[in-house]
Order: structure tokens, then C-alpha cells, then sequence
């Protein structure tokens, strides 16, 4: 069974008279790549603001390699590689030398760490920029840079704090097929992100959070089946007489239907064979069916049905 | 870790553009805009300069023609002879060529001057002091005629020329103050970079800051090795702008080069130290920690007297204290006591002060930053 990297026991964190964490608790283990999943506000980098002892919080613990987590756990912080969510460089120094600093903080063999920054560099891919100024980055390039400054030591916890916002499509799989990497290469992952399908894509376990609580935890095709809907079909058709929505609805498995923007949705719960029962349905009506859509659940799903709300704004 | 830090702090600190702009290019720039305004009025409004006068001897005055020829040929000579009768003497004076016609008719001296200033007033003061000389020593002939010429010799020997009385082994320069003044508002204007010292390494503050207090550096380490480079710079920054004050503008600093550095220097570490004090209280922004700042430097300069020069004398006589605990008003004290008194016992007072301060606000940061865990980021 592999060995606990962090553990986070009923923490809590106010503000004022908000509370940011109520009693959040969480294990993860080596080896994983965990995603703290969550709108805007949820507590995602509260958390992890606590996890690096940064942020003071008023009740729990958190423990990290089996040790309590302070301040002064330099021998924890050796390990450990922070990726924020904003860019933490100098503006004044090149990417060589960013990277140098940094990783000097954590690497005091010259020779040792000479070769760690050349290995970051060729990892984020900016062996051509590492003369560059910050400042003559693209917005890509420098979240690259700020990765690199995050895991250059080589640490064995990697957390990245949304590290793909502003970030150009081509720039962002760079990232997530870095992070795999680094996770392939033995570095436990905690992963923090709005955007679900990149959670989808690269995390093994994950954990929900909206308005400081954990609402869910495991990976997800666990999280997909603590939802009723298994299954949501979008058929494109006129609008359906009274008669042909109660036939659907009565079909097996059917939970809900509903017209909205010329397409009939119906949302099933379990079965096989559901999306041909309501063509057969459609077509008994001889009705013209246009495209049509069979779509699994996704987080978004489960964070809806869970919460009753959206995980992402709309200008997200 | 700690000279890794300190070497990466210095070569950010010197490519960064508040250090350029504000502690290296405005100070080279303002000293050059005052060499061009004022590099020559001292020389022209301050400095002595012998008073054209023309002479007209009616008399065949011996003594006049004896004291003037013997005051022309001193190093600092009262005035500038010129001998004429009495119409090319009054074309003179009508072009301008001298400030006034001294008239020699029965062994005393008549003047006609032509306006009202210094330098007839010294015409006059001449005229005067030798026509009573002359009666004195005719005096002192007709009672003892043997002593004529022991007295005449004292007396006139006064009116020969002006000799300068020193108050100080310094540069009397005036302008001077303007230089004095322009190093200590660079002094100061080195609390920026003491204020991204305190930004930069606080969680709370900067996502830099955040990033380095995950790491296993201690954080005062960090904070020594960042502070320490800033003072490193600014001292630098100082000497650059007195050196090329000193050597390239060719200002004159008096014979005590050596100390003016050492004000400089002591001056600009103070300013780094006040940066960094302020930048570690509360949890404002950069941009409104700089405000506040620059707010805090600008009343500091304007209390010395930086900005209206009789304020400093104001606040002497209506809140004394207030000079003596201002760091701007201890920074120019100590420029301005070098250019005053001869002996070093106030220039001392004033370095000891600026020590003083810079540990007392240095160790003001350092509390303020030390804080471990943050109540929000």
C-alpha cells in the first residue's frame, strides 16, 4: 500500500465571519495525481496556502511525509515544489538565472544543481529563451518558466495552483503532459483547477470542494457513479407533441426529459440500449430527427447535481 | 544559501529600473542641470572682484598715488585703477566702465558714482576711511614729525586690499546646498528599493514572496542576504553620484572628500533601511506602500527644509526635536556641519544618529517580517 504524502485532518479556516475551510479532511498518497476540484472561491488554494504552512488556520492538522507541517519544516520544504497561481519570477533576472535562483534555494552542490536547471530547461522546452527576460515572454512561456522554477529541485510533492489560466491552448496540453511526466518520473501531484476536463484528463483521484467543504472524493468513474445520470441524450428535433414526452419519459431507465433550444434532452440513469429505445420512440412519431448526441457524465455533472449549481461561471 | 541569495539580489537589484531611473540617472541628470544653472554664479555674485574706479589727481596727491599703486599690486586688490582727467573720467563712468571717479583736491578725497550698491559703497568706504587717515597722520605731523612715516605705513596699509576671513575648512560655496540636498533626496529615494526588500520576501504581498517562503531557506536569511544587497547598491549608487559630482562636474566638496562619502553612503543606507521599515507594516499593496512611501519622504524632505529652505530654521525654533529625529534633516546636518565647523564633534553626532536610525529601522523590518504564517494571502 503506498505510503501517505499528505494528511489533511479537520481543518478549519475563517475569515472574519467567513468560513473558508470547514472541517476539510484529505489523504493522498504516493505516487497519485490528486486534483482539488472546485468554482472559484471553493477553498482550492486556501488549502494549499495551509499545506505550506503560508496561511495561519484555526483548527486541524496537516501533516506532510508523516511530519507536522510548520514553518520551520525546511527538511519537509526541501521536497516539496510550489507552482502558484500567480507568476512568482524576477523580472530582472533571465530564465537561466530565475531558475538558478530557485532551485539554489533548495540545491547547494553547484555542479549538482547546474545539471537540475539545464534538465528543468529542456523539460519546459526553453532551451531558446534562457537569455530571455521575463518580461519578452508570452503569457505560455512564462507559466512555463514558473514551472520550472517550481520543480528544478526535482521534488518528490509537486502542488500547482491553477498553473493553466491565461494560458494558450498549445501551452496548456505542454503543461498537463509535463505535469504526467513529472508524475511518471515518481513526484505525488496535487493539482488545483476550475476547469474540469483538465482535472478529467490528468488526475487519479480527486476531490470536490465548494464553499470550503469537500463535497466529494474519489477518482473519477467513482465520482461519475455517485450521480443518478449515467447518460444524457441530445436529439435535434422539432418540438414534441404531449403525447410522444410522456411516451420517453415512460421509457426504462428515463429519469427526466426536457425540450430547450430545438433539441429533446433526456437523461437516463443506468441501462444499455437507451438512446435507441427513444429514436424507436421519435421514429413511431415520425418525426425528422437531426443530429444527435449521447454524452457521458462529466465533473460538471456531478458538481451540479451534488451542489445544484454550475462548477464553472459562464465567463470562464 | 546566504551568498547565493545576496549574489541573485544584487544582479536584480542593478537591472532593476527603479535603482536606474531614481538612484543613478537622476541624480547624474539634476547635478548637471544645477552645474549648467548655478556652476558660475558663485563665482560671479559670491566672489570679490575688484571695483573699477577712475582717478583724477588734482592735487598731485603722493599718498593716493602710494596707496593705490600698492593695493593694485596685492593679490586681492580693492580696486582697479584707472588714472584720467576729469571729462575722460565722467565718459567712463557715463559708459559704465567704472562704478565711480575719485576726485584728489587739496589731499582729500570726493567721489561721484553713478548708482547705489556694493561696490560704490566700497568707493565710498575707501574715500572716507582715507581722508580720515590723512588727517590723522597730519595730526601726528604736526605734533611729532618723526612719526610720520611709521604711522602713515599702519595706516594705510588697511586700505590696500581685502583679505578673506575663513569660518571653515569647507567650501563656502552657497550653491553647494543644492548638491548637498540633491544626495539627500537620492539617500532617500533609496527607500524604494528597501521597499521591495520588505514586498518581495512577505507571503502576503508578493507571489515572490510566497514562493520564497516555501522554500527551506529561513526566511531571515533571505531577508540579511536581500536587505544587505540593497545596501550594497544604494552605497554604490552614492558614490557614483558624488563621484561624478566631485570628478566629472569638478563641484568642489572642501578638503574632506573622504566624509562627504561617508555621509553618502551612511545617508543611503538609512534610506534603504526607512524603505524597508515601512514596506513591512500593514498588508497594502506595492502600489500603495510606494504612495505611502513616497508620502513619508516627501514630508521628511519638506520638514529638512529640502523643498522651502527657511523651513528647516522654523521648525529649529518652533519644535527643535523634531529636526533631530527627522533622518532627512540628519542627512543634510551632517553635509551641512562638514561645510561649517572645522572640528568633526557634530558631524559625528550626526553619523552616529544616522547609525542609530538605520539599525533602529532595520530591526523595525526585520520584526515586522519575520512573521512565519499569514492570517490571509
Amino acid at each position: 500500500m503506498a505510503n501517505t504524502v499528505v494528511k489533511i485532518d479537520n481543518l478549519v479556516k475563517r475569515y472574519k465571519e467567513l468560513i473558508a475551510l470547514d472541517h476539510l479532511s484529505l489523504e493522498i498518497k504516493e505516487g497519485e495525481v490528486f486534483g482539488l476540484l472546485g468554482p472559484n472561491g471553493s477553498g482550492k488554494t486556501t488549502t494549499i496556502n495551509c499545506l505550506l504552512s503560508l496561511l495561519a488556520y484555526d483548527k486541524g492538522t496537516i501533516e506532510i511525509f508523516g511530519k507536522p507541517m510548520t514553518p520551520t519544516s525546511y527538511d519537509i520544504k526541501r521536497e516539496i515544489g510550489i507552482i502558484m497561481q500567480n507568476v512568482a519570477v524576477f523580472n530582472e533576472l533571465t530564465v537561466m538565472d530565475n531558475i538558478d535562483y530557485f532551485c539554489g534555494l533548495y540545491i547547494t552542490d553547484k555542479a549538482k544543481r547546474k545539471q537540475y536547471v539545464e534538465e528543468a530547461i529542456r523539460f519546459v522546452g526553453l532551451e531558446d529563451f534562457t537569455k530571455f527576460y521575463p518580461r519578452k515572454l508570452s503569457g505560455g512561456l512564462l507559466r512555463r518558466l514558473n514551472i520550472a522554477c517550481g520543480i528544478a529541485h526535482k521534488p518528490k510533492l509537486i502542488i500547482l495552483d491553477e498553473p493553466t489560466v491565461a494560458v494558450d491552448p498549445q501551452s496548456r496540453n505542454k503543461i498537463l503532459e509535463g505535469i504526467e511526466q513529472l508524475n511518471r518520473d515518481g513526484a505525488t501531484i496535487i493539482y488545483t483547477s476550475h476547469y474540469m476536463e483538465e482535472v478529467e484528463q490528468i488526475c487519479t483521484r480527486i476531490a470536490i470542494m465548494d464553499k470550503g467543504h469537500k463535497v466529494a472524493e474519489g477518482s473519477k468513474e467513482e465520482l461519475k457513479k455517485m450521480i443518478k445520470n449515467t447518460e444524457t441524450i441530445s436529439i435535434e428535433v422539432a418540438e414534441p407533441s404531449a403525447e410522444v414526452n410522456a411516451e420517453v419519459a415512460a421509457l426504462p431507465h428515463v429519469y427526466k426529459n426536457e425540450y430547450t433550444d430545438g433539441k429533446l434532452h433526456v437523461y437516463c440513469s443506468g441501462g444499455k440500449h437507451n438512446l435507441i429505445r427513444v429514436l424507436d420512440v421519435l421514429q413511431k412519431h415520425d418525426m425528422h430527427i437531426g443530429r444527435v448526441y449521447s454524452e457521458l457524465p462529466t465533473l460538471n455533472d456531478v458538481f451540479l447535481e451534488i451542489t445544484g449549481k454550475a462548477l464553472r461561471d459562464k465567463e470562464d | 544559501m546566504f551568498l547565493h541569495d545576496l549574489k541573485y539580489s544584487l544582479r536584480s537589484g542593478l537591472r532593476a529600473r527603479v535603482m536606474l531611473i531614481w538612484l543613478l540617472i537622476f541624480p547624474i541628470a539634476l547635478s548637471t542641470l544645477f552645474k549648467i544653472a548655478f556652476g558660475n554664479v558663485y563665482e560671479s555674485v559670491e566672489l570679490f572682484k575688484s571695483v573699477p574706479a577712475a582717478v583724477v589727481t588734482n592735487d598731485g596727491s603722493t599718498e593716493l598715488r602710494g596707496v593705490l599703486d600698492s593695493m593694485e599690486s596685492s593679490e586681492n586688490p580693492l580696486m582697479k585703477v584707472t588714472y584720467a582727467d576729469k571729462e575722460e573720467a565722467e565718459k567712463l563712468l557715463s559708459d559704465g566702465d567704472v562704478q565711480g571717479i575719485i576726485y584728489s583736491e587739496d589731499r582729500k578725497l570726493s567721489l561721484t558714482v553713478a548708482g547705489i550698491g556694493m561696490e560704490e559703497t566700497l568707493l565710498k568706504t575707501f574715500c572716507d576711511q582715507f581722508n580720515s587717515r590723512v588727517s590723522v597722520i597730519t595730526e601726528a605731523a604736526s605734533k611729532d614729525p618723526a612719526s610720520i612715516p611709521a604711522v602713515s605705513a599702519e595706516l594705510m596699509k588697511e586700505l590696500n586690499s581685502v583679505s578673506e576671513e575663513k569660518l571653515t575648512e569647507g567650501n563656502m560655496d552657497y550653491f553647494n546646498e543644492y548638491f548637498y540636498n540633491l544626495i539627500a533626496m537620492v539617500a532617500l529615494f533609496g527607500a524604494l528599493i528597501g521597499l521591495s526588500t520588505a514586498v518581495d520576501n512577505q507571503a502576503n504581498l508578493s507571489a515572490l514572496g510566497a514562493r520564497k517562503n516555501c522554500s527551506p531557506t529561513p526566511k531571515s536569511i533571505s531577508l540579511a542576504a536581500c536587505l544587505i544587497s540593497r545596501f550594497i547598491l544604494q552605497s554604490f549608487c552614492m558614490v557614483v553620484g558624488v563621484s561624478y559630482m566631485r570628478f566629472i562636474l569638478k563641484i568642489d566638496f572642501g578638503d574632506r572628500l573622504g566624509l562627504v562619502y561617508l555621509s553618502a553612503i551612511l545617508s543611503g543606507i538609512l534610506g534603504v533601511s526607512i524603505g524597508f521599515a515601512v514596506g513591512s507594516i500593514g498588508a497594502g499593496s506595492y502600489d500603495t506602500k510606494q504612495g505611502v512611501l513616497t508620502g513619508v519622504i516627501m514630508s521628511l524632505c519638506f520638514l529638512s527644509g529640502l523643498m522651502v529652505a527657511d523651513m528647516k530654521a522654523i521648525i529649529a525654533e518652533k519644535l527643535p526635536i523634531v529636526n533631530d529625529i527627522n533622518p532627512a534633516a540628519v542627512i543634510t546636518d551632517s553635509f551641512h556641519c562638514l561645510n561649517v565647523f572645522t572640528d568633526t564633534k557634530i558631524y559625528t553626532v550626526k553619523i552616529v544618529t544616522m547609525l542609530g536610525m538605520t539599525l533602529l529601522f532595520s530591526v523595525i523590518g526585520f520584526i515586522l517580517t519575520r512573521r512565519r504564517k499569514y492570517a490571509s494571502l
